[in-house]
C-alpha cells in the first residue's frame, strides 16, 4: 500500500549524502568541540577561569559535556533537512512521489536520527580524544566510566535529538534562514533571559535548554530535571514540532 | 528532426524491460508479465494500459480571487492535449489541484477513477513536470536517484532516462550549472522515471532552444502516439502546441473556455491571407463585394490582407475574377486567431456564460 516508509528513508539518505551540508556541519561541530575541549583543559585549575583542576569528577564532567555544545550545529542539519524542500522547491517532486506527506515527515525523522547517530558518535569521538589525550598530558585522564559515561550518553544523545527537533521545526517553519535564526535567537538569546530574571527562573528546567543541560553535566545551582526526565522532556518537544509540522505539511498548499 | 524522434524511440526501447512489470493496478503484473515483456522489446505500443483523465468542477479560491472555477475537462489516452489560457488563467493551479498538491475547495480528478493521492504507485503511472527547481549543489543524476530510491525504482532508471531526454553527459554536473532548457530535460527525466501512463507537463518549452523545442514536439507525439500515453501540456501560447496536440483545453480567468480537438477548433474560423497583385484595388473590391473584409498592406500599394477567408477561397476568387497574383499566402493562423478571440476578448465570450463573473485579479 502506497509508498514504503523504508523507500522514503533511503531517499532522505541520498539527498543528504549527494550535497555536502553534513560534512559540513560535522567539520564545525567537530572543531567547535575540540576547541571547547582544549579550552577548558587548558584552563583547568586556573584559579581565574573557576574551573577545577585536571583529575577532578568536575571539571572530567565538565570537558566531556563540551560536545553538547554541538546541539547547535545538529538542529541546524535537521532544519536544513527539512527546510531544503520548500527553499529548492523540491517539495513538489517529493510530494508527488509520495502524497502521503506525513509519510515523508516520518522517513525524515528515521533518516536524519539515523544519520545524527553516527555523527554525534564522532563528535562525541573528538571530545574524548582530545580530553584524553591534553588531561593525560597534564597529569590525569579520565575515565571513561560510570557519572562520566553517563555524560557522555546524555550528550550523544542530546545531539539526536535535537536533529529530531531541528526536523519539526524546519517542518513547521518551512523558511529556511526564518527557522535557522529562530532557532539560534530562541536558544541563545531566549532562554538566557529567562532563566536569568527570577521570575521565570522555574519555568527555564522545562525549556530545552534547561532539558540540555539536566542530561548533560551541570554544577549550576539551578533547579533541573534529572538526565533521563530531561531527556524525555528534549523528545517530547522534538517529537511535538514533528507531529505538528506534519499536520501543517499535510494541510498546506504546495505551490 | 526524424533523427531526433528516432532517437527518442531507442531511447524507450532499451528501457522498456524494466517497465513492464509497473502496472496500473498491479493486478495483471503477474503471469502475463513475461508475455509483455517479449512483445515490448519489439515495440511497447500496445503494451500500456490507456488512463483517462478526468476533472470535474474543479473550484479554488485564493482569498478573494477564485482562481478555478468549476473547471471539468477530460484528458484521453493516446493523444496529446494541449492546456491553454493566458497567464494566470489558472492553468498551473489546475494542475496541481489534479497531482494533489493543493488541496481543491470543490472538484475531483481521477486517473482512470482514481485520485492521484489515492494511486497506489503515483511516478509509476502519474509523471509531472511542474517546475524545473532542484537542490543547486546536487548532481541531476543523484537529482534522479533520488526519487528512483522514493519510488522504490532501480537507481540505474536514472541513467535511462538521463539518456531519453539527451542529459547524459551532463549528468554528474550540478543542476544549479544547468541552462533553463536542461533543467527543463531534467525535469521531464524525472517525470519519465516511473515509465508512467500519463504525463503532465506545464509549460515545458520555456526556456528551450528552437532545436529543443522541436526535439519535445517529437518526443511527446512519440509518447502520445506510438506508445499511447495520456499526455497533457500546458502553455500560454497556441502556437507552441498547434504541432503537437490533437486536442486543446482553453481556460480563461479559471474558467473552461472550449475543449476539443484542433480540427473543430479549426473550423470555427479561418485566419487571415496576404496577397500581392499588380490589380489589387480590383481584387479587393471584388472581395468586398461579397462582403469580405479587406484591408491594405503597410508598406505596399500591391499588397493587401483578406480576413475571414482561407488562402484556397482568395484563390480561386481571384482566379475566377481574372486577376493575377504575385503572392497568396496565410498571415495568421485561423487557430491563433481563435485562440485570441476566446481567450483576450473574456467579455465577448462570457456572454455564453450567463453567470460569468469577472475576477480581474487571476486573468
Amino acid at each position: 500500500m502506497g509508498t514504503a516508509i523504508p523507500r522514503l528513508v533511503r531517499a532522505e539518505w541520498t539527498k543528504l549524502l549527494t550535497t555536502r551540508v553534513w560534512i559540513g556541519l560535522l567539520l564545525g561541530a567537530c572543531l567547535m568541540v575540540g576547541a571547547f575541549a582544549t579550552l577548558f583543559t587548558a584552563f583547568a585549575g586556573n584559579d581565574d577561569s573557576g574551573i577545577a583542576p585536571v583529575g577532578t569528577a568536575t571539571y572530567e564532567q565538565l570537558a566531556l559535556a563540551v560536545s553538547a555544545n554541538a546541539t547547535i550545529l545538529f538542529i541546524v542539519l535537521g532544519i536544513i533537512g527539512t527546510t531544503q524542500e520548500y527553499r529548492h522547491r523540491t517539495a513538489t517532486p517529493t510530494f508527488l512521489a509520495s502524497p502521503h506527506r506525513g509519510r515523508v515527515v516520518i522517513a525524515k525523522l528515521l533518516a536524519y536520527v539515523a544519520a545524527a547517530a553516527p555523527m554525534a558518535l564522532v563528535v562525541i569521538a573528538v571530545d574524548v580524544l582530545v580530553v584524553t589525550v591534553y588531561a593525560g598530558a597534564k597529569g590525569a585522564a579520565p575515565s571513561l566510566t560510570g557519572d562520566n559515561l553517563r555524560v557522555l550518553v546524555g550528550a550523544w544523545a542530546a545531539l539526536v535529538i535535537y536533529t529530531v527537533i531541528g526536523v519539526g521545526v524546519g517542518a513547521l517553519l518551512r523558511n529556511q534562514v526564518g527557522a535557522i535564526v529562530g532557532a539560534l535567537v530562541y536558544l541563545f538569546v531566549v532562554e538566557g533571559i529567562i532563566s536569568s530574571i527570577p521570575a521565570t527562573q522555574g519555568a527555564y528546567k522545562w525549556l530545552p535548554g534547561g532539558a540540555l543541560e539536566a542530561m548533560t553535566a551541570t554544577f549550576n545551582q539551578t533547579d533541573l530535571l534529572s538526565a533521563w526526565q530531561g531527556g524525555l522532556l528534549l523528545l517530547v518537544y522534538g517529537v511535538a514540532a514533528a507531529v505538528l509540522g506534519t499536520v501543517l505539511a499535510v494541510r498546506r498548499d504546495v505551490v | 528532426m526524424p533523427g531526433v524522434t528516432l532517437a527518442a524511440a531507442q531511447g524507450w526501447s532499451t528501457c522498456s524491460p524494466r517497465t513492464v512489470p509497473v502496472r496500473l493496478d498491479g493486478s495483471d503484473a503477474g503471469p502475463t508479465g513475461a508475455s509483455e515483456e517479449d512483445e515490448i522489446s519489439s515495440g511497447r505500443s500496445t503494451a500500456l494500459d490507456p488512463v483517462r483523465v478526468d476533472v470535474s468542477g474543479l473550484t479554488k479560491n485564493f482569498g478573494s480571487v477564485r482562481a478555478v472555477d468549476d473547471l471539468s475537462f477530460t484528458v484521453e489516452p493516446g493523444q496529446v492535449t494541449g492546456f491553454l489560457g493566458p497567464n494566470g488563467a489558472g492553468k498551473t493551479t489546475t494542475l496541481r489541484m489534479a497531482l494533489g498538491l493543493i488541496t481543491p475547495d470543490r472538484g475531483t480528478t481521477t486517473f482512470n477513477g482514481t485520485p492521484y493521492a489515492a494511486l497506489p504507485e503515483p511516478t509509476r503511472q502519474v509523471g509531472a513536470v511542474l517546475e524545473t527547481a532542484f537542490h543547486p549543489a546536487r548532481s541531476g543524476r543523484n537529482h534522479l536517484r533520488v526519487y528512483c530510491r522514493a519510488a522504490g525504482l532501480p537507481t540505474s532508471r536514472a541513467d535511462e532516462v538521463l539518456e531519453q531526454v539527451g542529459l547524459g553527459p551532463a549528468g554528474n554536473r550540478k543542476a544549479g550549472g544547468y541552462s533553463l532548457g536542461m533543467r527543463q530535460r531534467l525535469g521531464l527525466a524525472t517525470a519519465l522515471l516511473g515509465d508512467p501512463a500519463v504525463l503532465v507537463l506545464d509549460e515545458p518549452a520555456n526556456g528551450l532552444d528552437p532545436e529543443g523545442i522541436q526535439w519535445l514536439r517529437g518526443f511527446l507525439r512519440h509518447l502520445a502516439h506510438d506508445q499511447g500515453r495520456t499526455v497533457l501540456v500546458s502553455s500560454h501560447l497556441l502556437a507552441e502546441v498547434e504541432q503537437t496536440a490533437d486536442r486543446v483545453v482553453i481556460v480563461g480567468a479559471g474558467r473552461l473556455v472550449r475543449q476539443g480537438s484542433l480540427t473543430e477548433l479549426r473550423a470555427g474560423s479561418v485566419g487571415s491571407v496576404l496577397v500581392r497583385s499588380p490589380q489589387a484595388t480590383a481584387l479587393a473590391e471584388l472581395l468586398r463585394a461579397t462582403g469580405t473584409s479587406v484591408d491594405a498592406t503597410d508598406g505596399s500599394a500591391a499588397g493587401i490582407t483578406v480576413n475571414g477567408l482561407p488562402v484556397e477561397e482568395v484563390g480561386r476568387r481571384a482566379f475566377a475574377g481574372g486577376i493575377e497574383l504575385h503572392e497568396l499566402r496565410a498571415q495568421t493562423s485561423g487557430l491563433e486567431e481563435v485562440y485570441f478571440r476566446l481567450t483576450a476578448g473574456q467579455e465577448q465570450y462570457a456572454a455564453d456564460h450567463s453567470d460569468t463573473a469577472a475576477t480581474p485579479g487571476v486573468s
